[in-house]
């Protein structure tokens, strides 16, 4: 068995195209590849190595952004086994294939298992180690290093039938130390860090069914999504708060705030497609409730300098019954024609019960009871229709309409006292759609596409009121050659009396890929993208103040180039380069604009100018007929412009070997 | 209730009828000029209707997809004699692929989805017979078919702070549906328009990130009326926690600045608290205080 050369060579444009770290390397670079085992052909492929990595500036940054370590790794692996005549025993098809297993931060195995005709059976496995410094949020406070697995099961029978039944397991789990934050002893004062021990789990059970009667298929699923927490808070040691100019402490801390809940769903689903009409339906229907117990402890001294000790308990529930579907008609009058409505709603209420207790030694606290309702019911209706005007040419355009209610309802009752207070607000959006492509030849694609909205009351000052977007790409493509220019701009304008909210997003982009003879590939591209926001904003700061403006510029140049050559079918050669550089509104230094609201901190927030950079190699050598030899080293340069704690240079590679078969 | 099983799982294992078709040559003939081709087509999916011989000829094996072939036997070969991918418009060949794989729910909404419009056809990402990825037959490995014309996304994925695409960790259709996804009403039906939804038609974020789902007893409007978007750049940002704004104030003072016709009760989004000064740094880090902005069981102004 050959391996295809134009395969080796897409999965080496693919390479660059994605430039992932530097590993693992691609099996379909190896030689011939494939025994016939019995009735079944067995292709395989195992990399095996050692990562190294050097880190020169701030780890927890790199751990943040990167995370690769030192050590062995199985760094990819794949097994295939396919049945030759379609009619295997037990299974007709295997395919396996891993990542990172062994200490990578970012780990996959994915494994389907199926016999034609009888059983389909698809397993996913992730793991991710999230490590988060967080510096320039909450202090870096609100740090997290945890892990995060994800499983999925997923299994058909009589995958190719008109009935097909349906069976499903997830399961999603997050561990691991954190850091959080509490404010103790009143609203104003001081705030301490806390250890957290995260501890979440999700599972949900899948079971379903799929019946195709005269050309209508029917997809009935029914889900248990069961969840809880039972992350804990402590407090290391007695600790004089982030503010050393005010008198809280916080001498001890112990908490405890369990919650579990389900969300139990349906959903049906059904489809039909013919000549001159296709139709699908969806519903589904989700009861999410949780329930939870909150324990705070906490023992120090109050902002005039006396002891305080406070226990505060909640219990409660929440619910969250959403009920959503969509029903999509498509019509094709005219072969040239395709006419498309789609509508769909969206209906949620979130209803939770919380009472409260607090008892300390400074005040008596009764039970405060609340109750907290929010409901959102948004129906859209978009139509679009599409029409082949020539050989060359495709017009098309679209009036989407949405309507949004939200509701919410607000009681607390302390005692007897009680309050209820109830708002609605509706908020319509039309929008219109345009666009044209064109094929003037066959290598040659055009694009253009326009949209309009309308929104007569959004919900936040953020949100999208006035808008339009533009955009339009070029491409041009070949067996060997592929360029593609790209434009796309969004405007928004929210305004109302006090408060103007404007934003102007433009990206613009070239890219290139180039295979001019076998042995050599490039890959190239450039991307612009430009953000710059205009908000209203009002604060206290000695006395309310009005009339300020935020403002956020982002001017943000990204590029990457590689190029792969093979030397006599025998080596192989990568090397890669992506830099993406904020350069802000060009001021040199953080404070120096004049432009913004008085307080320095807010001028300062508007940019954030850095750098991120990383030029890669890797080289790939075929020492034997299944047996090659790669190493790879990826460098990464981070630097922000004006705050230099995060700064870092890390130096990564590894060296492994390929065996293949 | 047992006869009724029986006559349904009889009926759903019945073979489909043989058709005779008209100008059918059958898969065999195909291989003599097509070896490359035929000799892998055992490991492709399509093979499986063929192995079983049991499917009609004009929807198993070459002819299934190509249409009859005898036409273009005789002709000695030739695009104009049979059903050639590489000559057909993007709606031919999405119905030509639709004809069997219509009815499979990921492809529920195909016909609207903006990959339709913009005339991205099934042949633009898949590659039936020579696809390197195992699985789907994919052209090329996904985020370099998703890079291709998604060029400024790719940008994103190159910030400091990204979702783990790249690195192998997770796949663009964790999060989209390439092949189109119902109208993500809790935007509006604005963009984006190919997410993929978690089961209740919420956010694909929270197949995940499931600490975020709730229901609380206090939840973020933010976070449930316009989604996670308001706040954060999915794909990748150059600010920690995949944030739009580098700091969390002005993130959070955006909104919360009064302003009329805003919020819930179309009065304004609250300003902060009196007892704030912004001047300070202390009030400057919001959710050092705020520590559960997504959602709190125990407090309404998320502090615990």
């Amino acid at each position: 068995m050959r391996v295809n050369p134009i395969a080796i060579l897409i999965s080496a444009a693919a390479t660059l195209a994605g430039q992932p770290p530097a590993a693992p390397t691609p099996a379909a670079v190896g030689t011939a590849r494939g025994e016939n085992v019995g009735g079944y052909n067995l292709t395989t492929a195992f990399e095996t190595g050692y990562r190294f990595r050097a880190v020169d500036g701030n780890y927890g940054k790199y751990r943040s952004d990167v995370n690769y370590g030192n050590g062995l790794r199985l760094l990819s692996g794949s097994l295939t086994v396919h049945s030759r005549e379609g009619r295997g025993g037990l299974f007709d098809e295997i395919v396996l294939s891993t990542l990172g297993l062994g200490n990578d931060p970012y780990q996959s195995s994915n494994l389907r298992v199926q016999k034609n005709r009888l059983y389909r059976y698809d397993f996913a496995w992730r793991l991710n180690e999230y490590y988060n410094p967080a510096l320039p949020i909450s202090f870096g406070e609100h740090a997290a290093n945890t892990i995060r697995r994800l499983q999925d099961h997923d299994f058909v029978l009589f995958p190719q039938s008109s009935l097909r039944l349906f069976a499903g397991y997830s399961r999603n789990s997050q561990n691991g130390p954190a850091l959080t934050t509490v404010q103790q002893f009143g609203s104003g004062n001081d705030e301490f860090p806390l250890f957290a021990d995260v501890r979440r789990l999700r599972n949900e059970y899948r079971l379903g069914a799929e019946v195709l009667v005269m050309g209508v298929r029917l997809n009935i699923l029914r889900g248990w999504d069961r969840f809880s927490d039972t992350t804990g808070a402590t407090l290391g040691a007695a600790s004089a708060g982030n503010n050393a100019g005010d008198l809280v402490t916080l001498a001890s801390l112990r908490r405890a705030e369990p919650y579990g809940g389900s969300s139990p769903y349906w959903r049906a689903t059904l489809g039909a497609d013919h000549k001159l009409w296709a139709a699908s339906g969806r519903f589904s229907y989700t009861d999410g409730f949780r329930r939870f117990y909150f324990d705070e402890l906490a023992s120090g001294t109050g902002r005039f300098g006396a002891a305080q000790n406070r226990q505060i308990l909640v219990a409660g529930d929440g619910r969250r019954p959403v009920a959503a579907g969509n029903l999509t008609i498509s019509l094709f009058p005219a072969s040239r024609l395709t006419l498309t409505n789609h509508t769909a709603f969206h209906h949620a209420r979130m209803e939770g019960d919380s009472v409260y207790r607090e008892v300390n030694n400074a005040t008596a606290f009764d039970n405060l009871l609340e109750f907290r309702f929010l409901g959102i019911r948004a129906i859209s209706n978009l139509t679009d229709a599409s029409f082949r005007a020539a050989k060359w040419a495709t017009l098309y355009g679209g009036y989407h309409f949405s309507a949004r209610r939200v509701r919410s309802r607000e009681s607390e009752t302390v005692g007897e006292f009680s309050d209820l207070r109830a708002a609605e607000q509706n908020n319509r959006l039309h929008a219109g759609l345009a666009g044209l492509r064109l094929n003037p030849a066959k290598p040659v694609r055009v694009s253009l596409d326009a949209e309009i909205g309308r929104a007569d009351r959004p919900f936040y000052p953020v949100s999208e009121k006035n808008y339009h977007a533009l955009g339009g790409r070029l491409q041009y493509k070949t067996k060997t050659l592929e360029l593609a220019a790209a434009s796309r701009a969004n405007y928004n304008t929210n305004s109302v009396a006090l408060a103007v909210h404007s934003s102007r997003a433009r990206n613009h982009s070239l890219s290139g890929s180039w295979t001019p003879r076998d042995w050599l590939s490039l890959d190239a591209g450039y991307s612009k993208l430009h953000l710059d926001t205009v908000s209203g904003m009002a604060f206290f700061a000695a006395g309310l103040v009005e009339g300020q403006r935020s403002y956020y510029v982002s001017n943000l140049h990204a590029a990457h180039g590689g190029v792969r050559v093979a030397i006599r079918s025998r080596a192989d050669l990568w090397l890669g380069y992506t830099r993406v550089q904020d350069t802000g509104d060009g001021r040199p230094a953080a404070a120096a604009s004049s432009r913004g609201p008085d307080i320095l901190a807010f001028r300062i927030a508007q940019v954030f100018p850095l750098s991120f950079e990383s030029p890669m190699a890797r080289f790939s050598m075929r020492l034997r007929g299944k047996l090659r030899w790669n190493a790879g080293y990826q460098h990464y340069r981070y630097g922000e412009e004006f705050f230099r704690q995060q700064n870092y240079r890390a130096h990564t590679g590894y060296t492994s070997v390929l065996w293949s078969f | 209730m047992k006869l009724l099983i029986g006559l349904v799982l009889f009926w759903a294992a019945c073979p489909v009828a043989h058709a005779q078709a008209t100008g059918y040559a059958g898969s065999a003939v195909c291989k003599t000029c097509h070896p490359d081709v035929w000799l892998n087509f055992y490991k492709n999916p399509h093979y499986r209707n063929l192995a079983s011989g049991k499917a009609p000829v004009e929807r198993s094996g070459c002819e299934g997809c190509h249409g009859p072939g005898k036409a273009h036997v005789e002709a000695r070969g030739g695009k104009a004699t049979i059903r050639a991918f590489s000559v057909m418009a993007p709606k031919q060949v999405l119905d030509g692929c639709l004809a069997c794989h219509a009815k499979d729910l990921s492809r529920a909404n195909i016909r609207r989805s903006s990959h339709t419009l913009a005339e991205v056809a099934c042949t633009s990402c898949h590659s039936i017979h020579k696809s390197p990825v195992p699985k789907f037959l994919l052209a090329q490995k996904q985020t370099g078919l998703c890079y291709g014309c998604h060029s400024s996304v790719r940008a994103q994925f190159a910030m400091p702070f990204k979702h783990r695409v790249n690195e192998g960790f997770m796949n663009c259709t964790d999060c989209h549906n390439p092949h189109g996804a119902p109208a993500p009403t809790w935007r509006m039906a604005s963009r984006p328009r190919m997410g993929e939804l978690a089961a209740a038609n919420e956010e694909a974020c929270l197949k995940c990130h499931s600490d975020k789902r709730g229901p609380f007893a206090f939840e973020h409007p933010a976070v449930r009326v316009d989604g996670c978007e308001t706040c954060h750049s999915p794909h990748g940002s150059a600010n920690p926690r995949l944030l739009r704004r580098p700091v969390v104030f002005t993130l959070c003072l955006e909104c919360h600045n009064g302003a009329d016709s805003f919020g819930r009760e179309a009065d304004g989004i609250t300003v902060q608290s009196p007892s704030h000064n912004m001047a300070q740094p202390r009030y400057q880090n919001c959710t050092t205080c705020h520590a559960r902005i997504h959602g709190s069981n125990a407090d309404p102004f998320f502090l615990r």
